[in-house]
């Protein structure tokens, strides 16, 4: 690949985090933010956007960033104070920013009257006279980057000879620069003869090392103008007496030349004469500030130990963490290989316990240890994919901002919790839903200005964007404080699309969930923001194809929210290994509160095969997975069986009915969908110690379905009869 | 024996960039991200020239040219300074600093590698 | 994809199976193995014709049984059975089959096309007759092997 198409890669993906860095900072600010530190991230963000598009000549993005970054600094600066109103353009600059850089990439044009305007709004923000075009003469296209073999140096124009009288101070050796150097650069401009004017160099008792004492005068023969010549000294004006004067021309440059040299013997002559002082042929540099080991003779060679004493050494310790970057691939093959691990630690274990080995044995004892051992390397592995979720929760402030403009309402986006790690695969796949429910929130959550007045809320309206972790688990909200679920509404429409029957009796809990259901959004009815006929049933599969579950609680009048609950990693669950029907199946011990032995006297039949179970207080319907999986046709009876009480999201109860259970293990989740689909009642599958393919049981679903399954086809005969 | 130099950029880009020229004429390159990895780097490496941007987090070139400076055995490293600002404060700060020259981005290899030679062996 | 692509004359190499007593082939670009018959776990709300997954080095494969698939009578899997591990696009699915009889290198010209008489199956399924030494084998096309993504009702 060429090496320049590989950095302009680079270049891009460096300008994603720009992106999410500047609008970040620029979100700190509008929250209150005033550290200089965040100002300053944001200025250099913009700043390192430009200085790669120059590289690259990318002009669009070059103009659009200087006049940003004009802004910035003035804010940087204090002489823009940062008020809602200039954050809010800001803000808008970040998003036209990240379309010119996306345009750039894909070789697009971005916007260009919006991008024109945002640009006068930032002008207007800018000093006095600030102008688009403030940095053109330094001709950005020129200073593009071109292989060095392609260039040739430009040889001046103009000819002649030139004397140079060069007398460095102190201060040019203290910067390290070096007159010898200085004076083969000139040997690059044409034919040199050199003089040394040593006649202030002292003797050596009174010699000062840390002092300039040395003076050349310089003839160039050639095609240099003096400008060529200057730029030479360019780094040492004002560390040194620069003359250059035309040859013949001036009487002022009249010294007689002592006698001629070539540039080996100045160099040569240049060492000898340090000899006497420092074994080292570098010039004397000057320490900044008069630090006692730099006297004579001592500085010479400063031992090792005096610079660790250095007190500047404490400061190479690393403030923050060091980091690697790692392929990703790579890191997915050690997941994978761990993930084989797992198993095949799993199976040795099964073999020794099948060999008869006692619990107390060493075999066994190794094992357990191995155990252990395996499950810190995977634990330690995991952490590597895990990220915050701050890089979804990112992309949404520019949601907000979107689809508030094209609704009228004015929004507040909150988002707590971006710290709150979790797979990256994860990440990856809670965008989409995570869009889809915040562009919901403000379209049919939120009200509109008006109706928010008349309700007495303030007239921006506020979402709310929340990751923490709660029992292994990573949960989501997304909340806003409008009017909340219109349940006569909801109820209505559930009815007209015949999904439920109209005398159906529901809890306000069950009308709520309704907008999950598949067919309850159509395209029809579904404005442009919310989306294209996706609706929340499109969210909730896509929430369960990740392991996740979504539940919504509404107040009316004061909003809804949304809770979706994931696993933290899409390769691991802890589970309880259980048997039905000659099956063995894995559920998810997260869901599980408690395991018991239904007695018959606590069971009751509700006709056909629904029965409840009593536990404490209370009755929740008793499943059996068998049945539900439809691996049996009769129901087991329940004292045969083994009950594993289970709560969902929302916190309904069920009793899950299986034969028996053979224990708990950590297992690696298998996707049957990888080769397969989705199977109604099946989460992912797992292959177990002995070699064979388990299913990872779907516990909200077969709860779902077969509450559903009785409820709703009951329902819809009543319907269809009545 | 090829020259070390050490670049310090907070931007991948740049210092991908820096590197494709300076590779490209023989330089061996180490890079670091901010001032304070290029303190630790400078503690394991013996550059000959270091090359610097000037906005960077944790601790920005003015103060990495300060810190390498205020160690006597690192007074004689010649510094470039990279930076987009080429208005003479600027300058004048990196030289009060102790930085040897400048080199003004987006830069043209030739002017880099120019200016590389201009301060070092 | 090699299968849906024939060029006159090109020469293409084939595996041939039986089920029953029918002879079929599948284009060897699309086998990624052969392997023995190995008890499937059951999977719930699925076809007839899924025998269920199996554990292949760590990844969750479908056994598709051929016969039921074809629409002939499924087979009691026994040991003697073989599964031939199938690329499918993106996916890998085992195709359980009662034994691998044959590797046949033709040209795409002794391909002959279906007839117009063959049922609904025989339209989704088969691409092709070849007649080979007096035996007619029916090469497979597989992209429609595994159930519709459609989910059937629960």
């Amino acid at each position: 690949m060429d090496p320049l198409e590989a950095i302009r890669g680079t270049f891009f993906q460096e300008c994603e985090e720009q992106l999410a860095e500047l609008e970040t900072g620029l979100l700190a600010m509008e929250n209150g933010d005033t550290d200089p530190e965040t100002i300053n991230a944001v200025f250099r963000a913009v700043h390192s956007i430009k200085g790669g598009a120059g590289a690259f000549s990318l002009e669009a993005l070059i103009r659009f960033a200087h006049v940003f970054e004009t802004a910035m600094d003035e804010m940087r600066s204090g002489r823009l104070a940062p008020t809602d109103e200039v954050l809010k353009t800001l803000l808008r600059a970040s998003d036209v920013l990240a379309d010119l850089v996306r345009a750039a990439r894909d070789g697009d044009t971005a916007d260009e009257a919006r991008s024109a305007a945002i640009v006068e709004e930032l002008k207007a923000l800018g000093p006095e006279g600030a102008s688009e075009e403030a940095e053109s003469e330094e001709d950005w296209g020129d200073f593009s980057f071109q292989p060095l073999s392609a260039v040739t140096l430009e040889t001046p124009a103009a000819a002649g000879a030139w004397q140079v009288r060069f007398r460095p101070r102190a201060d040019l050796y203290a910067k390290a620069n070096e007159s010898a150097l200085l004076l083969r650069e000139l040997t690059r401009l044409g034919e040199i003869v050199v003089e040394l004017d040593d006649s202030e160099l002292p003797d050596l008792e009174s010699l000062d090392p840390e002092a300039a004492h040395l003076a050349w005068t310089v003839t160039v023969t050639g095609d240099a103008d003096e400008a060529a010549i200057r730029e030479v000294f360019e780094f040492v004006d004002g560390d040194c007496e620069l003359e250059v004067t035309p040859v013949g021309g001036d009487a002022d440059a009249g010294t007689a030349p002592l006698g001629d040299l070539d540039i080996s013997a100045l160099l040569a002559e240049l060492q000898d004469s340090q000899v006497p002082v420092a074994p080292e042929p570098e010039p004397e540099p000057e320490p900044v500030a008069a630090a006692p080991v730099a006297t004579a003779p001592a500085r010479a060679a400063p031992p090792p130990t005096e610079a660790a004493a250095d007190p500047a050494a404490t400061h190479r310790k690393p403030e923050a963490g060091a980091t690697i970057r790692v392929d990703l691939e790579r890191v997915d093959r050690l997941i994978d290989l761990v993930g084989e691990l797992v198993i095949n630690q799993a199976m040795l274990s099964q073999r020794v316990m099948e060999a008869g080995f006692a619990r107390a044995s060493g075999v066994a004892m190794g094992l357990d240890e191995l155990e252990q051992l395996t499950r810190e390397i995977q634990d330690s592995v995991m952490a590597i994919r895990a990220q915050p979720v701050k890089s979804v929760f990112q992309r949404m402030p520019r949601l907000v901002r979107e689809v508030a403009a094209m609704t009228g309402k004015p929004v507040r986006l909150v988002t707590e919790g971006e710290g709150t790690e979790v797979d990256k695969t994860v990440i990856e796949r809670l965008a989409d839903p995570l869009t889809h429910m915040i562009r919901n929130a403000i379209d049919h959550g939120l009200e509109s200005p008006e109706k928010r007045a008349e309700a007495g809320k303030p007239a921006e309206g506020q979402v709310r964007l929340a990751a923490a972790h709660r029992s292994g688990r990573i949960v989501i909200e997304v909340a806003d404080d409008g009017a909340g679920i219109n349940r006569e509404r909801v109820k209505q429409i559930a009815v007209d699309k015949g999904l439920i029957a109209a005398d159906a009796p529901m809890s306000d809990e069950e009308i709520d969930n309704l907008i999950f259901m598949p067919g309850f959004s159509t395209a029809s009815e579904v404005s442009d923001i919310s989306g294209r006929g996706v609706g929340m049933d499109v969210v909730r599969r896509s929430i369960q194809a990740l392991g996740g579950r979504i539940a919504i609680s509404s107040r009316p009048g004061k909003g809804s929210t949304f809770t979706m609950s994931l696993p933290l990693t899409l390769a691991v669950l802890d589970g309880m290994v259980v048997s039905v029907e000659g099956q063995t199946l894995v559920a998810p011990i997260t869901a599980i509160v408690e395991t018991l032995l239904p007695k018959a006297s606590d069971v009751h039949s509700l006709g056909g095969h629904a029965r409840v179970i009593a536990i404490r207080d209370s009755y929740v319907p008793l499943i059996d997975v068998g049945m539900a999986l439809g691996y049996r046709a009769e129901p087991l009876a329940a004292t045969q069986g083994v009950a594993l009480l289970i709560e969902g999201e929302g916190g309904q109860r069920a009793a899950l009915l299986v034969d028996a259970i053979q224990g708990q293990r950590q297992v690696v989740i298998k996707s049957l969908e990888a080769n397969y689909r989705q199977v109604p009642g099946v989460a992912a599958a797992t292959i177990l110690g002995d070699g064979r393919v388990a299913l990872i049981l779907d516990i909200d679903t077969i709860v779902a379905v077969s509450r559903g399954a009785d409820s709703l086809r009951a329902e819809k005969r009543l319907a269809a009869t009545g | 024996m090829s020259m070390t130099v050490l670049t310090v950029d907070d931007s991948r880009t740049m210092r991908e960039m820096l590197r494709l020229a300076l590779t490209d004429v023989g330089y061996r390159v180490v890079q670091a991200e901010d001032g304070i990895h290029g303190l630790e780097v400078l503690a394991t490496e013996n550059p000959d020239v270091i090359v610097t941007d000037i906005n960077m987090p944790r601790m920005d070139g003015f103060g990495f040219i300060e810190e390498v400076r205020s160690d006597p055995q690192n007074r004689g490293i010649p510094i470039l300074v990279l930076t987009t600002e080429s208005d003479a404060e600027k300058k004048n700060r990196a030289r009060m600093a102790g930085a040897t020259g400048w080199i003004v981005k987006p830069f043209n290899p030739v002017k880099l590698v120019d200016a590389i030679r201009r301060v070092a062996a | 994809m090699n299968q849906t692509t024939p060029t006159p004359g090109a020469l293409r190499e084939l595996i041939s199976f039986r089920i029953g007593a029918q002879e079929f082939c599948v284009d060897i670009m699309d086998v990624r193995e052969i392997r023995g018959w190995t008890a499937a776990t059951a999977l719930p709300q699925s076809p007839a014709f899924v025998k269920g997954v199996i554990n292949l080095r760590g990844a969750v494969l479908p056994i598709v049984d051929l016969a039921a698939r074809l629409g002939f009578e499924s087979s009691e899997t026994s040991d003697r059975h073989v599964i031939i591990v199938a690329q499918i696009g993106e996916q890998v699915v085992g195709l359980l089959v009662d034994a691998v009889s044959d590797i046949l290198s033709v040209t795409d010209d002794v391909i002959q096309p279906t007839p117009e008489v063959a049922s609904d199956t025989a339209k989704t399924f088969v691409r092709g007759l070849l007649a080979i030494e007096g035996r007619m084998i029916s090469l497979i096309g597989l992209e429609r092997v595994l159930p519709d993504v459609v989910l059937e009702a629960a």
